[in-house]
């Protein structure tokens, strides 16, 4: 942490604050936007891929292991301390994304095109699994019965085989990915253009 | 009650969430009941703010949605009302369900609500990342900041006819966004450096992160998590 100089923690808040705003604002857009449902889909997928975004341009500027974590922290405290009721929720998704990105781009060498694609990739694709822990951790045991029911009742109304249940939801988790992954090149690209545009390279 | 509060810092709070969490996990059914009163009494006792989350007309939508829909979905229909048929098998799960939500929500509440941004940054101090609070506090105060900044690169684009492009120009607007923040980011750079901010001398250190009194707190939780875990 000694290696943080005062720019690198401004530039932290800077990005920090960014993503925050965004949550507050368009995610909360957003929620009012798409029923509770549909959150899932479309308010989380999207949130998560400019989150995802965000941070990695904020990268670009602190290249030190941690700081992705760091702009993470700063957001999830913003939406926290803001106003609006309880919030776990993207609070925990927030947090998850950041580690996950964490993860991808922790190496000595320099950092790589490809790197940015797989942490954006790993970043949005936890929102596949963020419904089902959520649901675990607010419901417990029961949701498991809620999630077979459904299924079942879901295949029996559609007429679809158990099959292609899976294969719909093996397309839902390539969504992800293959946003994740537009997110983490985007990221790339719009780090080099404004560190350009302000003559930093 | 303020003294549990005044006596407690952040590391408490914190502390007291992570052990609401894993307990909530791990707890079975039937000692949600206890745990839900535990994390009451906690929150009263330190200064009810918590407890505003129990007037939110969103909790309680979410809490009765989750009993009025467990009947119909889960376990065998047993019950005839009328022309519904229900299952007491699911209305017993939903009020589980409800119940541990119920329980999360609040720890979640009682915790965010005793923590400031002044308890946070002291905190952070004290774990020798002074430079996180600094950080944070950076943060809460760049938002009028980012809105003019958003404010005038929209306007800006928009008079010069860049919604008929709107690839090219949220590409322009992004760009223009990050710059301009950024660039305000080096003048709070410069601020802080003519104050002599330095982001490693944390003023906390030498002081312990966790007082006698939180520690004493989270040897009680510690205790009192084992020996929930115990009697289930």
């Amino acid at each position: 942490m000694t290696s943080y100089t005062v720019r690198d923690w401004v530039y932290i808040a800077v990005f920090g604050a960014l993503w925050g705003a965004l949550e507050l604002t368009l995610g909360a857009y957003l929620h009012v936007l798409f029923p509770p449902l549909a959150n899932t889909f479309f308010t989380g997928l999207i949130m998560a891929g400019i989150g995802a975004l965000i941070a990695l341009v904020g990268r670009t500027f602190v290249p030190q292991t941690g700081a992705v974590l760091f702009i993470g922290i700063i957001t999830a405290l913003l939406k926290v301390l803001s106003l609006g009721g309880v919030k776990i929720g993207p609070v925990v998704a927030i947090l998850a994304e950041v580690i996950l990105m964490e993860l991808a781009l922790l190496s000595k060498a320099s950092p790589a095109r490809w790197r940015y694609v797989l942490a954006g990739a790993l970043a949005v694709t936890w929102n596949f699994f963020h419904k089902f822990v959520m649901m675990r951790l607010l419901y417990g045991q029961g949701i498991s019965e809620v999630y077979v029911k459904m299924v079942k009742e879901g295949s029996h109304t559609l007429g679809l085989d158990v099959r292609q249940a899976v294969a719909i939801i093996v397309v839902l988790f390539l969504l992800r990915v293959a946003v994740g992954a537009v997110a983490g090149w985007l990221g790339w690209d719009l780090g080099r253009l404004v560190a350009r545009r302000l003559a930093r390279t | 009650m303020t003294s549990l509060r005044s006596r407690l810092n952040a590391g408490s709070y914190l502390a007291f969430l992570v052990w609401a969490l894993v307990l909530v996990a791990l707890l079975p059914d039937s000692h949600l009941g206890p745990l839900l009163a535990l994390v009451v009494a906690f929150g009263w006792l330190t200064g009810r703010g918590g407890l505003q989350v129990l007037a939110s007309r969103r909790l309680w939508m979410f809490l009765l949605s989750t009993l009025a829909v467990t009947p119909f979905i889960l376990g065998e229909a047993d019950v005839r009302w009328g022309l519904l048929r229900l299952s007491r098998d699911g209305l017993e799960t939903g009020f589980w369900m409800a119940l541990r939500a119920a329980t999360l929500m609040l720890a979640f509440g009682v915790s965010v609500a005793a923590l400031s941004l002044a308890q946070m940054m002291h905190l952070f101090d004290r774990l020798g990342l002074r430079g996180l609070g600094f950080a944070l506090g950076v943060a809460l105060n760049l938002g009028p900041t980012l809105h003019d900044t958003v404010e005038a690169a929209y306007h800006t684009l928009r008079l010069r006819g860049g919604l008929r492009r709107p690839i090219q120009t949220a590409r322009l607007f992004l760009i223009t966004v990050v710059a301009n923040a950024l660039r305000y980011g080096d003048d709070v750079v410069q601020a802080a450096s003519a104050r002599a901010f330095d982001p490693a001398a944390g003023t906390g250190r030498g002081e312990p992160a966790l007082g006698r009194a939180d520690r004493a707190f989270i040897a009680g939780l510690a205790a009192l998590g084992v020996g929930l875990l115990l009697a289930g």
